[in-house]
């Protein structure tokens, strides 16, 4: 008869919830960062919370990507959404359109804190906002770029990685004909990112209609009618002769590279912190290839995760929550993440100091993705990609790309079937969206 | 009947896999159809239950005959807690969760549609959910009957040998104490083609291994690790159930010159039908709910679906994807069919114990 | 029965030791890979014998993991999984099958119910259930316009807003999967086979039905009750979903969720043997549980066969 007791204890009538008097406003970060990341991060928070005594900022890992933003949809319908939460870029459209969160740069001018959002990084800025405005903090902003073994290129008689997918080809050939290495590359975890949206961003092909979905709901997927065809095909065509090998589960792509089993990889430049800890092979970096009919090529676009503001808090949370905000804004703050983790800066700011202090002198590599997603003017093509249900479309597409590696369909109709069974998606989205979004019009205010 | 002698059927929720059908009766003469939970009351009630009928023709099903009458205010107190708990943390989620599959709506719960029967007919309609249930009947069927030969077939061995028993018995056992999603990290590592030490030993043999690129080597090893982590509990049981196999059929058999694997399957086995029914079903269900976490630490479900089994499926559209509503219409189907699985399975066992509840 | 078979003795021992190997070999390479350091660890293929950073690893994962933290919450957790679940069901048993009250199949229906649905299934309203165990309260209030009739009786205006959070406590953990009946209905099949006689004769001494359950009914269930015990201590220690998204603070983590956050993820270092004697660590209790308890446990299923 415990419970009785307990539940007549717990039960609690309140009207208005008064305040909490304590010294320093806490408020909760939910993350999705592990192992090394997760470790900078709560430094991160630490150094916050050191640098004044009015907040108190407490990190919470939440499991992966796709846990966090399960974890705070949960908590919000249960009314406890924490105050911000990270959440990865495919999950953009989602967030946005939830009448869930807080526009970040509205919370920071409202507060009084003077970010500059023009200085942010071109592919950046123009990812995390919405009709011109900032809609969540950028937080670690990642591109893939193209790490390989030095060691196994001069063997295999190559000064470096060549520029284009056919150059490329040839080179990967020889390395696995000369028996320098067993495969020349490794699948990436995430080839759907890298090899098909990147690829077509960096190579100016449309993903989608309305330039990717900026330009509205109304967008439909085209890439089965555009090099990403013959790019699956290609894939298909590494695995079957060996040349590119699949790391599967119970393994990470990562260490076929670094224990210098593949001679290269295509990886996020967030792997920088582990790959400069842990690869005991002469390793370097380079841009990502692009087809030898398109040049120049252009951006890539960004991954990663950006910080969102949650409805339902008190002022004094927000205050808390705009000072934390402000502080991840700093130069100095980008400059040390970027630093410790191989996330780009977000700023140009922030980019400008490091170059200044003669970072990328020692670390030539940091400063790739840096230059690749900034090169030249992104257009429609290489914006970014801004679709709805974009976790479901791919994981759609992803099996439907097994498909073709399974040897099961060919790629055109393998990219057929993914573009139908996306768009049936997108369509479930635009339904369900139409009309939302009104209140991110700086006019509406 | 010996006091302290438990009559345990099966829960039917392998959440609580529950003490096993124990009541294995000493009675001599079993009729196959008898179930191993029910068998010793069954055989305790056969004289009774006709006195009963007698003396109390109005005698409600799974009452005792021997209770303390009609007060409602104990009972009710006694039930409170249980009923509390069901109501908030379970009938209240479970109506919200199913109320989801008629309804169109974004993850926050800021638009709804209600949509009628729309999200059952988008799936019945796709490639991807038939493709799964004909993947899920594989998965259920290859790895019951695994578990349960390969458990038999230990279980024979158990029972013959003498030295070193509690010792095997305790390794077989291990794999019990094991979090799913322990024990499928455990297999993706083994069996991964690149890096497993199991899965050079294949290549070794000879065999392209590869579940990466091959659909069947990627059923093959999620069944594989289903089975290793469920052949404990078959095992246990059957264990259990050869003790209780009459000493004396055995000798009578023996005397007429049967050897060991002969008594075993015209004598063993046999009594131990019922049993094996049980734990067929508990293996289904098992198949059904409990092992989305080995697929998801070993396949994700992949490649191009080849593992995607249905609870897998409801896991990655509502977890993953966000779709509730089709998430929440296909867990409708899948209680449809827990229900079926239940009341066949609690019928059988039931219904000579309790008369028809 | 004794006799002498020495071929298929040793076909059966051949048998079982390839049953123990089987199960033993995922294990040893869990071994294997915990005692080698991060460098070790990244080779291919993977060594066979066991390096010597075994002790070393166990302290990296137990320090990493916060062991020291979770492995309290998940005692706390599991026992109170176990202890609330056979209490509940004990009492509510005993209810149903010893008394005859008005809506006994009632009550019986309701709980047999629960058998249906996992809570994978029910996860996403069931976390709102914990976060405020009163909304259906809150709902009820609402719909009666319990507000509003206050106005009209006193002519105050009130703001009703019930609040019942459970989020980050031991309760909100354990309830939610203490809401099944499995063990209800365990204990309800045991209580029809206990002896009529029993019952007649504690009620002709003059017992009340809460002495009946206490000294008679409760001994008779030990061997039952040892054997849940153990398979629910099992379950809750086992639990990954539930806890995963419903602790939102570190200090709750279980210990298989803090070993999640030990297994390396595609942008982090690939630890995989902190992650191995992480697993290790984290599956040693259940571990010692079934070693130190298999008698009790099998004994509860032997009794009634001997």
């Amino acid at each position: 008869m415990k419970k009785m007791a307990f539940i007549a204890a717990l039960f609690g009538v309140l009207a208005l919830a008064a305040p909490a008097q304590a010294a320093r406003v806490e408020v909760q970060w939910w993350h999705a960062m592990s192992g090394v990341l997760g470790e900078r991060l709560n430094e991160l928070v630490e150094k916050f919370n050191a640098s004044q005594d009015k907040y108190t900022v407490v990190a919470v890992a939440k499991g992966n990507y796709d846990e966090v933003t399960n974890g705070v949809i949960a908590a919000y319908r249960a009314k406890r959404p924490p105050e911000m939460v990270q959440i990865a870029e495919r999950g953009y459209m989602t967030m946005l359109l939830s009448g869930a969160v807080v526009p970040v740069q509205e919370l920071l001018d409202q507060k009084g804190y003077k970010v500059d959002f023009s200085d942010f990084i071109k592919p950046v800025a123009s990812f995390w906002s919405y009709k011109g405005r900032m809609s969540a903090m950028p937080f670690n902003s990642s591109t893939p770029i193209f790490w390989y073994n030095k060691d196994h290129f001069q063997k295999a008689g190559f000064d470096k990685p060549a520029a284009t997918w056919q150059e490329l080809e040839m080179q990967l050939y020889a390395i696995k004909a000369k028996g320098v290495s067993e495969c020349g590359t490794v699948l990436p975890g995430d080839f759907f990112w890298s090899l098909l949206e990147n690829y077509s961003a960096i190579n100016n092909q449309p993903y989608g209609t309305l330039a990717n979905g900026f330009d509205g709901l109304g967008t439909e997927f085209v890439y089965n009618k555009t090099k990403v065809v013959s790019q699956v095909a290609r894939l298909k065509k590494w695995l079957d002769d060996g040349v590119m090998q699949i790391a599967g589960q119970g393994f990470s792509p990562e260490q076929l590279f670094t224990s210098g089993r593949c001679s290269t990889f295509v990886n996020s430049t967030a792997s920088h912190g582990n790959i400069e800890r842990n690869a005991k092979i002469n390793w370097s970096a380079t841009f990502l290839p692009h087809e030898n009919d398109i040049n120049p090529p252009l951006n890539s676009t960004i991954g990663g995760g950006a910080i969102w503001v949650m409805k339902g808090h008190t002022p004094e949370r927000y205050d808390a929550v705009a000072a934390f905000l402000d502080f991840v804004a700093q130069a100095e703050t980008q400059v040390w993440w970027h630093g410790v983790t191989g996330y780009v800066p977000a700023t140009n700011k922030a980019y400008g100091l490091a170059r200044e202090r003669g970072y990328y002198k020692d670390h030539p590599t940091r400063e790739i993705a840096v230059l690749q997603l900034s090169r030249g003017t992104p257009n429609d093509n290489s914006r970014g990609f801004r679709f709805g249900n974009f976790v479901q479309t791919m994981l759609a597409q992803r099996s439907e790309v097994e498909a073709v590696f399974t040897s099961q369909k060919q790629p055109q109709q393998a990219m057929d079937d993914a573009v139908k069974r996306g768009n049936e998606i997108l369509r479930q989205f635009e339904k369900l969206n139409a009309g939302k979004g009104t209140e991110w019009a700086p006019e509406a205010k | 009947m010996k006091a302290g002698s438990p009559i345990a059927t099966s829960s039917i929720w392998p959440e609580a896999p529950a003490a096993p059908p124990s009541g294995l009766a000493r009675s001599q003469h079993k009729s196959p159809g008898e179930t191993v939970a029910g068998r010793s009351a069954v055989t305790e009630r056969a004289g009774r239950a006709r006195t009963t009928k007698r003396g109390q023709p109005d005698r409600e099903p799974g009452l005792k005959r021997a209770n303390f009458g009609r007060g409602a205010g104990l009972p009710t107190l006694l039930l409170l807690p249980q009923v509390l708990i069901l109501v908030f943390f379970f009938f209240i989620p479970s109506l919200r969760a199913l109320t989801q599959s008629v309804l169109l709506s974004d993850p926050f719960g800021t638009t709804v549609h209600f949509v009628w029967f729309d999200n059952f007919k988008a799936l019945f309609a796709s490639g991807e959910y038939r493709q799964s249930l004909v993947t899920t009947a594989w998965f259920t069927v290859a790895q019951n009957v695994i578990t349960l030969a390969i458990a038999v077939v230990l279980a024979f061995a158990t029972d013959r040998v003498v030295r070193a028993r509690s010792v095997y018995r305790t390794l077989i056992l291990l794999p019990y104490a094991i979090a799913p999603a322990i024990a499928g990290i455990l297999w993706a590592f083994l069996f991964n083609p690149v890096v497993g030490p199991l899965a050079h030993m294949l290549h070794g043999l000879g065999i392209s291994w590869d579940p990466n690129r091959n659909p069947n080597d990627a059923l093959w090893l999620v069944i594989m690790a289903a089975s290793w982590k469920h052949i404990c509990y078959d095992y246990i049981f059957l264990v259990v159930g050869l003790l209780a196999v009459p000493v004396s059929l055995m000798e009578a058999a023996a005397v007429d010159g049967a050897g060991p694997v002969r008594r075993f399957f015209l004598i063993a086995l046999p009594m131990l039908g019922p049993t094996i029914f049980f734990l067929a079903v508990m293996n289904f269900i098992y198949g059904f709910f409990e092992t989305f976490a080995i697929i998801d630490a070993v396949t994700h479900g992949g490649p191009a679906g080849a593992t995607n089994i249905l609870v897998y499926k409801v896991f990655v559209d509502g977890f993953i994807n966000l779709d509730l509503g089709s998430s929440a219409a296909q867990s409708v189907l899948l209680m449809s069919f827990a229900l079926i699985c239940t009341l066949l399975q609690f019928r059988y066992f039931d219904h000579k114990v309790n008369y028809g509840v | 029965m004794v006799e002498r078979a020495p071929i298929l003795d040793m076909i059966c021992h051949a048998i079982l030791i390839a049953g123990a190997m089987l199960v033993c070999v995922p294990l040893y390479f869990a071994f294997v890979a915990g005692s080698l350091t991060i460098a070790e660890v990244q080779k291919v293929p993977l060594p066979w014998l066991p390096g010597d950073q075994f002790l070393a690893n166990l302290q990296t994962a137990w320090v990493k993991a916060d062991f020291s933290r979770s492995f309290l919450n998940s005692i706390v957790v599991a026992l109170g999984i176990t202890a609330g679940k056979i209490v509940v069901s004990l009492l509510s048993a005993f209810a149903i099958t010893y008394f005859r009250f008005r809506y006994r199949m009632l009550a019986f229906w309701l709980i047999f119910m629960s058998l249906m649905l996992p809570i994978e299934v029910r996860i996403v309203p069931t976390f709102e259930a914990v976060a405020n165990a009163a909304l259906p309260l809150q709902w009820l209030a609402d719909l009666l316009h319990v507000a509003d009739l206050w106005k009209w009786i006193s002519g105050h205006d009130v703001a009703i807003a019930l609040e019942w959070n459970m989020v980050n406590t031991y309760p909100g953990l354990i309830l939610p999967l203490i809401a099944s009946a499995t063990a209800t209905f365990l204990f309800r099949q045991f209580f029809l086979t206990v002896p009529d006689e029993l019952c007649e004769a504690a009620r002709l001494d003059g017992a009340s039905p809460l002495r009946f359950f206490w000294s008679i009914l409760l001994p008779l269930s030990v061997s039952n009750i040892v054997a849940l015990s153990i398979i629910l201590f099992l379950f809750g220690w086992n639990q990954y979903l539930w806890p995963l998204l419903f602790t939102t603070d570190k200090d709750m983590a279980t210990a298989v969720i803090a070993l999640k956050n030990l297994i390396p993820r595609s942008d982090s270092e690939p630890a995989w043997n902190i992650a191995m004697s992480g697993a290790l660590l984290a599956m040693l209790p259940p571990t010692l549980v079934i070693l130190l308890l298999q008698r009790w446990f099998l004994k509860g299923l032997v009794d009634s066969s001997k």
